[in-house]
Order: structure tokens, then C-alpha cells, then sequence
């Protein structure tokens, strides 16, 4: 499923014949049914729905992913160094956590998406920069059963630096675990992505996104239904697709342990 | 399976059934089914100045003068009036047969009092500014005199108004609800701030129940002086339906009125079953694409030119369903004064070379303010479209519309914006003075326009009598606003809406909320 995401993502300029953005329907009487040069017809301004399906998979993958790797990159990090260090760098970086883990995270959205300059980067930088508690914790929780495992007594007796034992010993055994959560964060950033966007503050118009084109279509749903049904089973693809995703590399992290 | 289903539309549902037409002569009687998607913000008719409002006050209180189903004047409180040969001062002689709903007769005191009720400042009343022009308004205002000088009941029926200096646009002035007549009584009663919760006028109705948020409900005036009106027993107000919900609740036929989805639209207009019972009227409105003349490149005319050249109009129109016609000029087509004007032509080649002239033929960028609703926004995509076709790359900056209203006042902020204009008179000031004399920079010239020749012929025409003199010099005026392209003018939108078939007699107004005292019910 993912993988037909992808390829329809990187190839949607040699999928479709028109341009996203661009009014293709020379005099407007409303959205066009779908079939013949349209397969998906055409939308509430005359644009081909198809084209906008096809790039709006681009937005939403590149959000999903810039958001997810922004998150995993904070949460490893943090974890590993509250693990690791404990005491009073844990506590105050738990702390941390908890302070982002007890705030509204839809409501922080909502203010971070309005108050920053809308642009392609804004949305994936708030979504990683809220989402990346639950990787510090997972890293943490490894990292406390990693830490005392003879091999990281044993680099640590030899005398090897904080930053080595860390790289070479810890990070290796925490990778399963944020790998996985990758996976399913990645349906979350997509879902959260969606969400935004159908509030109207995701990426900037024209851009196509998947949420958006729900929110646009809202009204016509009974005049146009393929112009909501059609995103929406998108974005449900998209979020079962990385959700299996994800429970496959727990099964397969789990054999291999 | 889910593909079929998506693909097919769900058929539209059929209006409320019964015969549109017909009925024999007006039935007395019935209650007429509203609904309203929040609760109207004032019963006060000093204080309202929205289009909700000023509809339930029209039915809760009178003017000494309103408007015909056109825009003429015609005598409504008042029974007749004369002005003075140097057009300083206007007599009017009142009805003898009005009651307020309390019962108390109406007299000229109550107008004295009405009128300076609204020029208080303790009120706020963004209506006062149309009566500055009374003599001695200002005294009053700054507190050194306890009445206004200009307003001289001379006898119980009989009032006159002094200005200061001619003003062609009095009389209109007093047809807007900002000028309705209020029971002292009642105010006194209540307090300034109370009275919108109990407000009591000379009207066809009387507010009975106000539940915020929930239903508010008016009455016939058992005392109303027009003979026979108003035909309907009571008016029911459903607050808080989203326009879709009304929508459907129309269908049902549990509101008698209601405005038609612009996802619906086509299929309601090719329905024969809904045709006759579509109620639609060109409005004296402007929607138009400013461009701020202060900052750069706008600050050229022929980049300024070259946006007029660059948008297709008929496209955005045709986005509304059709419901207007194409804007050429400033003024609205049924604009008393107004003359055809050619504009600009939709040619992208044209505007390309503009751009050129201006030395921009690689293009530039610039951000579109826009309300965030929905049709806003399909009319800021299309505009992008269309300018991306000229190298100009446009960011869409949707917003709440009291922010739009805010920002754009502020100069140097806002590089380009879709806004509206509705007039308050049917006269050609209302648009060009008001929106584009460099004199309103601060208030409503939100283009930032400044032409000392415009400003010359403004200043010229707008204390004329004369109408035809009067409109000659605005029409040129117009004609060298529109070289000058502040604007893109882009369309003169039509008020439309759709009726249960049971009611008859519901005009929609130009310029005013529809007035309901003739409005009946046939069943």
C-alpha cells in the first residue's frame, strides 16, 4: 500500500497530464463527474482531482516524514541522554516531557500553525517539534536496561568517552524500538497533517493536501461526493498503510529479540 | 463498491411543496419561519450597523423617511416635508396616527430625541458621523450645549433640521435604521445599554421573546398606523443555524426563507421545481481586488494596469454560479449616476507588456489578504491562477474578516486584498468619495489612492443639488479613477434567495434588509 504511496508520489508528474494548481475546466458549472480525460473528475474551482490526489501525496508524505524524523532525531536524542546520565539531567529532561506531554498538543498546533509564516516547512516543524515525546521515552526506558549490561560496564571500566558509549553501544540497541514508533508516528503526523490542513491552516495555497481537499469539499458532498470520499480514502490508506507497517517491524523486532 | 457510490451525486431534495402563485388577495394571518446563524447583535437602532440587525429593526421601528422597492424616498413617519431654497434646512410635518407599541403618540420631540440619542457619545453609535452635519451637532457632541441647535420642534407635527452646509445625501441619511424613532419612555426605563434587550418603536412589530441563542420571536402591532399591516400574526426566529442547516430545514419546510448553498446552486437554478420560488435582486455592491497604491510595484500605474488586465472576471463569476454581473468601473450598474464604462479587457498578453513597461516583465511577488471563507478563498486561487499566467507569483493570506477590515487600514501592510463595498446611499459618493478620495486614507480608502485631480472633482460634485451636474462630474471622476486602476473591479454580486411557496410578497431590497410589514403567508 505504501509502497504504491510512494511511487504515485514521486512519479505524479508523469500520471497525470495537468498541472495541480491550475484551472483546467475552461468555463466553471460546477465540479466535473468523473471519467473520461478526468478520472476523478474535477474540483469546486476546475481543477482535476486526480492531479491534486497525486501531488497532495507528495505533501502528505513529505510532512509525515519531515515531521518524523524532526521527532526521532529530538526524542533519541533527549532519551539517551536522560538514560544515560540520570540523576538530575533525567529528572530535568523527564520534566521536559512531561510539561509537552501535558499540553493540549491540537491546541498547541492550532497556535504555533497561525503564529508562524505559513510555508511547506511550518507544519512538519511543529508537528516533529510536539511529537517527539514519545520517542524520548521509549530511548530512555531502553537505554536504563542497556546501561547496565555488562558490555557498556565493560567500555565504560575501559574508559571510553561519554559520546562513544553512548554512539557505539547504546544507540545501536535503541533503534528497534524508535524505529517502530517511526512507523506509527508517521500515520500520526500524516493524520495530524490532514487535520490541520482541514482546519485551513496546513501548507499554503494552492498547494495540494489531502485534508484540505476534505474541508474544500465539505459542502458538495451531496453534489460531489467523489470530491470528499476520494481524499478521505487517501489519507485512510495512508494511515492503515504505516500503521501495518509498524506492527510488522514489532513482530520482527520482537523474534529477533 | 465505494467507488460507485462516490461517483454518484445524491439527488437534490424538492423545495417544500404547494402552489407558488395564486391564492386570492393577501390572507391576514400566519406566522413567518426564520432562521439566523447567530443571534443579531443589536435591537438598538443607534447602535446596529449590520445587515442581521438592521432587518429586525426595520420591522421594530420607523424613519420619518425609507425607500420605495427601489431607491426613491418615500414619506414613512413623516407625511410630507420641503426644503428650504438654499438647501440648508428641511420641515417636516409628521403623522398624526402614530402610536408606539407602548401606546404613547408619536410626536417631533421623539425624533429630537432619537436623533440626539445617536450623537451622544456615551453611545458609540458608529451611526452619529451621517449627522455631523446638523447645526450644532458639535456643540452638543463636546458637551457645551444640552440639545442640538439643528433640530427645532416646532410643533408637535411639525420638525426642522438646519445644517451646516448643503448636503444632497440628508435625506438618505434619514431613511437608515441609525435615524429610527425610540420610545424615550422605554429607554429611560431600561437604560441606554438595556434598551436593545427591550427596544419599543412605532413598527409593524413588537419584540415578545428574545431566549440568546435559541429563538427570538416578534408580534404584530395591534396599534401599527398603516391600516391592515403588517399581514402576518408573528415573525419566529430560529437562532443559531449554520446557512447549511437552514438550508435543509428549508427543504422540510420549516423555514420559510433561506439563501441557497453555493454547492447547490446550479441544480436549485436548473430545478423546475424550485424556479419560481427563487427570489433574486441585483444589490448596489462592489467586490473588487485592491491594490495599495503606497507600496511598490503597486505604487506604479502600469503594474496596476497590468492586474487589471491579467484577472478573468467571467472565471470568478462564474465561480459565484453566475450570480452578478462583471465590474468595469467602481459604481454598481443600478447606481443612480452610474454610465457603462469600458474598463479593462481580459488580455494577459496586454499585461505582460505593462509589466514590461514597468520593468517587470520577469514578474514579482506579492501576498493576497483574503476573509478565510470558503468562496473568498476560491476567488484568491483563480486571481493566483490567473497571475501566475503573468510571472506574478501571489501568497494567499487568509484571515478572519474583522482582521482583514483592520489590517487593511494600516498603510504599508497589506500589498493586495479582495474586499467588498455595499453602499449606504444610492449615490455615486457613497463609492467614490467614501472608498477613494485621499481625504478617507483613514478610514475606508484602504487602496491608499491619492489623485488631487479626483479629489478636486470629488470635492466639487459632492455638496451639488443638481443631479445631473452632480453625476456628470462623478462619472468623470470614475472614469479617471479607473485609468488610474486602484482597483481591479471584479464583479456586482446578486442578492439571492429562495421561499417556501406558501409566502408571498417578499421583496428583496437593493439596498436594505428586505422589509416584511407587506410580506403574507397563504397558508
Amino acid at each position: 500500500m505504501i509502497a504504491v504511496l510512494v511511487i504515485v508520489a514521486v512519479a505524479a508528474p508523469w500520471l497525470t497530464a495537468y498541472d495541480p494548481d491550475a484551472i483546467i475546466d475552461p468555463s466553471y458549472h460546477g465540479p466535473l463527474s468523473p471519467g473520461g480525460s478526468h478520472p476523478l473528475g474535477t474540483d469546486t474551482l476546475g481543477r482535476d482531482v486526480w492531479a491534486r490526489l497525486a501531488y497532495g501525496a507528495r505533501t502528505s508524505l513529505f510532512v509525515g516524514a519531515l515531521a518524523t524524523i524532526l521527532s526521532l532525531a529530538i526524542g533519541t536524542t533527549v532519551g539517551l541522554a536522560a538514560g544515560y546520565f540520570g540523576g538530575l539531567v533525567d529528572a530535568v529532561l523527564m520534566w521536559v516531557v512531561d510539561l509537552v506531554l501535558t499540553m493540549p498538543s491540537l491546541l498547541l498546533l492550532i497556535v504555533l500553525a497561525t503564529v508562524l509564516p505559513p510555508s511547506q516547512l511550518t507544519i512538519p516543524l511543529v508537528i516533529g517539534v510536539i511529537g517527539w515525546t514519545t520517542f524520548a521515552r521509549t530511548a530512555r526506558g531502553e537505554v536504563l536496561t542497556l546501561r547496565e549490561r555488562d558490555y557498556v560496564q565493560a567500555a565504560r571500566a575501559l574508559g571510553a568517552s561519554h559520546a562513544r558509549i553512548i554512539l557505539r553501544h547504546l544507540l545501536p540497541g535503541v533503534i528497534p524500538g524508535v524505529v517502530v514508533l517511526a512507523a506509527l508516528g508517521m500515520s500520526g503526523a500524516i493524520l495530524v497533517d490532514a487535520g490541520l490542513s482541514y482546519l485551513g491552516l496546513g501548507v499554503p495555497l494552492p498547494t495540494p493536501s489531502w485534508g484540505r481537499m476534505v474541508s474544500d469539499a465539505q459542502t458538495y458532498i451531496a453534489v460531489a461526493p467523489w470530491l470528499v470520499v476520494v481524499p478521505g480514502i487517501a489519507i485512510a490508506v495512508a494511515v492503515v498503510g504505516f500503521n501495518l507497517i509498524g506492527y510488522g517491524l514489532i513482530d520482527l523486532v520482537g523474534e529477533r529479540r | 463498491m465505494v467507488v460507485v457510490t462516490a461517483a454518484c451525486a445524491i439527488p437534490l431534495d424538492p423545495p417544500p411543496s404547494g402552489p407558488a402563485d395564486g391564492g386570492g388577495p393577501p390572507r391576514q394571518g400566519g406566522v413567518l419561519h426564520l432562521a439566523v446563524p447567530e443571534d443579531p447583535r443589536w435591537l438598538d437602532p443607534a447602535r446596529g450597523y449590520d445587515t442581521e440587525s438592521w432587518s429586525f429593526e426595520q420591522m421594530i421601528f420607523n424613519t420619518l423617511v425609507t425607500y420605495d422597492e427601489g431607491t426613491a424616498i418615500v414619506p414613512d413617519l413623516a407625511a410630507s416635508w420641503t426644503t428650504s431654497p438654499d438647501g440648508r434646512s428641511v420641515t417636516f410635518t409628521l403623522r398624526h396616527d402614530v402610536h408606539f407599541s407602548s401606546g404613547r403618540p408619536f410626536t417631533a420631540a421623539d425624533v429630537k430625541y432619537s436623533i440626539e440619542r445617536l450623537l451622544k457619545p456615551s453611545i458609540h453609535s458608529q451611526g452619529a458621523e451621517f449627522f455631523h452635519g446638523l447645526d450644532g451637532a458639535s456643540d452638543y457632541i463636546a458637551g457645551t450645549t444640552a440639545d442640538v441647535r439643528g433640530i427645532r420642534v416646532a410643533a408637535p407635527d411639525r420638525l426642522e433640521f438646519t445644517l451646516t452646509a448643503i448636503d444632497p445625501l440628508f435625506l438618505h441619511k434619514l431613511t437608515m435604521p441609525f435615524a429610527a424613532v425610540v420610545d424615550r419612555e422605554a429607554v429611560e426605563r431600561w437604560g441606554e445599554d438595556e434598551f436593545t434587550l427591550h427596544p419599543v418603536g412605532t413598527g409593524a412589530f413588537v419584540l415578545v421573546d428574545w431566549t440568546h441563542g435559541q429563538h427570538l420571536r416578534l408580534e404584530r402591532n395591534a396599534q401599527y398606523f398603516r391600516a391592515g399591516l403588517p399581514r402576518l400574526d408573528a415573525v419566529e426566529v430560529t437562532i443559531g443555524l449554520s446557512p447549511q442547516l437552514a438550508w435543509f430545514k428549508y427543504q422540510r419546510g420549516e423555514i420559510d426563507l433561506a439563501g441557497i448553498p453555493s454547492a447547490e446552486f446550479q441544480r436549485v437554478q436548473a430545478d423546475p421545481r424550485y424556479r419560481p420560488l427563487i427570489l433574486s435582486r441585483t444589490t448596489l455592491r462592489t467586490q473588487y481586488l485592491g491594490l495599495n497604491c503606497a507600496l511598490a510595484p503597486f505604487d506604479r500605474l502600469p503594474v496596476r494596469q497590468a492586474m487589471n488586465l491579467a484577472i478573468d472576471k467571467h472565471r470568478l463569476l462564474e465561480l459565484i454560479d453566475g450570480q452578478g454581473v462583471v465590474a468595469s468601473g467602481i459604481l454598481p450598474p443600478d447606481m443612480p449616476g452610474a454610465e457603462p464604462l469600458p474598463g479593462y479587457p481580459y488580455d494577459p498578453d496586454a499585461a505582460r507588456a505593462h509589466l514590461a513597461e514597468a520593468g517587470l516583465a520577469s514578474g514579482f511577488e506579492s501576498t493576497l489578504w483574503a476573509s478565510r471563507d470558503e468562496n473568498s478563498m476560491r476567488l484568491a486561487q483563480s486571481m493566483q491562477q490567473d497571475l501566475r499566467r503573468i510571472g506574478v507569483s501571489l501568497a494567499i493570506k487568509p484571515v478572519d474578516f474583522p482582521a482583514l477590515i483592520e489590517a487593511v487600514r494600516h498603510p504599508g501592510m497589506v500589498p493586495l486584498f479582495l474586499l467588498g463595498w455595499e453602499a449606504d446611499f444610492p449615490d455615486p459618493s457613497n463609492f467614490l468619495t467614501v472608498l477613494l478620495h485621499s481625504r478617507s486614507r483613514d478610514t475606508n480608502n484602504n487602496t491608499f489612492y491619492a489623485n488631487p485631480d479626483v479629489d478636486r472633482i470629488l470635492d466639487e460634485a459632492d455638496p451639488l443639488l443638481d443631479p445631473s451636474r452632480r453625476f456628470a462630474l462623478f462619472h468623470r471622476a470614475e472614469v479617471m479613477i479607473v485609468h488610474d486602476a486602484p482597483w481591479v473591479p471584479l464583479f456586482h454580486p446578486v442578492g439571492s434567495a429562495v421561499r417556501n411557496p406558501r409566502v408571498r410578497d417578499y421583496i428583496l431590497h437593493p439596498l436594505r434588509p428586505a422589509r416584511i410589514e407587506q410580506t403574507w403567508v397563504a397558508w
